[in-house]
């Protein structure tokens, strides 16, 4: 008799631990869930600010653009009144070939091999080798020049270097002039200082275009992101 | 996956240009202009005498060509060609609208604005929340 009163209550304990284990098992999923759920709302919420802060950079740039142009548009108008109407004109543009001499070097974004975001870079005045937005080759061709500088004691090596770094980036000044010269020479071979100070905005202006056509790329891209998001919650 | 676009990386890709007299100038002046051997140019002068056509000739010719990677468009020249800008969805090239002398940029207008303002009204708001 007393047997069979133990068993049952073995029993009872048997079942209320497994119960109690139940219980726990369940607590921790639903804390797992929770947790999920945070880095979920994290990555939604650093999408759209992403989103947020590329659309106001956009805007911002946009209106730097326009400042820009104005004093451009301005400063041609200009030239065109000290130099004439016939001398800046587009009749004088040269149809023969001849290639660009400010470019755009375009890559993927790294971080992601599914990655759609594309990333512009300025080249201005590439031609004749002269290529501005690449640092590198600056570095290489300063190398190639000397040599025989590895041989030499620290303090007069840095000195070297220095200087030899001073007359790569006067080169490459130089290589510059030569082509905004040339690019201006279309016009005349004595031009009024407007038209210059016009090179130069429109200069500036393609700079800002560049930045532009970056922040639409990341504009675009967290908009995707925020976009399947609500796709997913309307579903 | 299978419909994304392939972006294309290029190592000295050009800049189109859709746009008035002095813009196009200007950005001649800044070295952009270039001339292939069939003496194709990668800009279009618009004035009082262009045509819509030409326009859009031009436009679907610069977002086909493989070495162009930005069109420079007017936005007042855009919203002639509006339906044609506005489907287009490619990252590369990428088209920008810019402001001319006498018609200011009009952030409403924008293609890139318009694709993404949707995110900003009641119905995508609403269903968010649900």
């Amino acid at each position: 008799m007393e047997v069979e009163q133990e068993k049952p209550s073995l029993e009872n304990v048997e079942a209320r631990q497994q119960e109690k284990q139940r219980g726990e098992e369940v607590v921790v999923v639903e804390e797992e869930e929770e947790q999920q759920q945070g880095v979920e709302e994290g990555e939604e919420n650093a999408n759209v600010l992403q989103f947020m802060d590329s659309m106001d950079a956009y805007l911002t740039l946009s209106h730097s653009l326009s400042s820009t142009l104005r004093q451009g548009w301005l400063e041609l108008a200009s030239a065109r009144h000290s130099m004439g109407a016939s001398r800046v004109n587009t009749v004088l543009l040269d149809h023969k070939f001849h290639p660009a001499a400010t470019t755009l070097l375009v890559t993927r974004d790294e971080g992601k091999v599914d990655s759609m975001k594309q990333h512009f870079t300025l080249c201005k005045w590439a031609s004749s080798g002269n290529e501005k937005c690449s640092l590198g080759e600056a570095k290489s061709s300063q190398d190639k020049l000397h040599p025989q500088l590895r041989h030499r004691g620290s303090s007069q090596l840095y000195e070297e270097k220095t200087a030899s770094e001073h007359k790569a980036s006067h080169e490459v000044d130089d290589q510059v002039q030569k082509e905004r010269s040339k690019s201006l020479s279309v016009f005349g071979t004595l031009v009024s200082p407007k038209l210059r100070a016009a090179q130069l905005s429109f200069e500036t202006a393609l700079e800002t275009l560049v930045e532009i056509a970056n922040t639409r790329s990341a504009m675009l891209c967290a908009f995707d992101k925020v976009n399947k998001k609500l796709g997913g919650s309307k579903g | 996956m299978a419909n994304r676009a392939q972006i294309r990386t290029s190592n000295s890709a050009l800049i189109a240009m859709i746009a008035d007299e002095d813009t196009v100038v200007g950005f001649l002046l800044a070295g952009v202009g270039n001339v292939d051997l069939r003496r194709k140019t990668n800009y279009l002068i618009v004035d009082s005498k262009t045509t819509v056509k030409q326009i859009e000739d031009a436009f679907k010719e610069f977002i086909a060509r493989e070495d162009i990677a930005v069109v420079l468009i007017s936005q007042y020249v855009a919203n002639m060609i509006r339906f044609l800008v506005d489907s287009y969805n490619k990252p590369v090239p990428a088209i920008l609208e810019i402001p001319s002398k006498d018609h200011p940029y009009d952030p409403a207008h924008d293609s890139v604005l318009s694709r993404v303002k949707y995110l900003f009204s009641t119905e995508s708001v609403a269903s968010g929340r649900r």
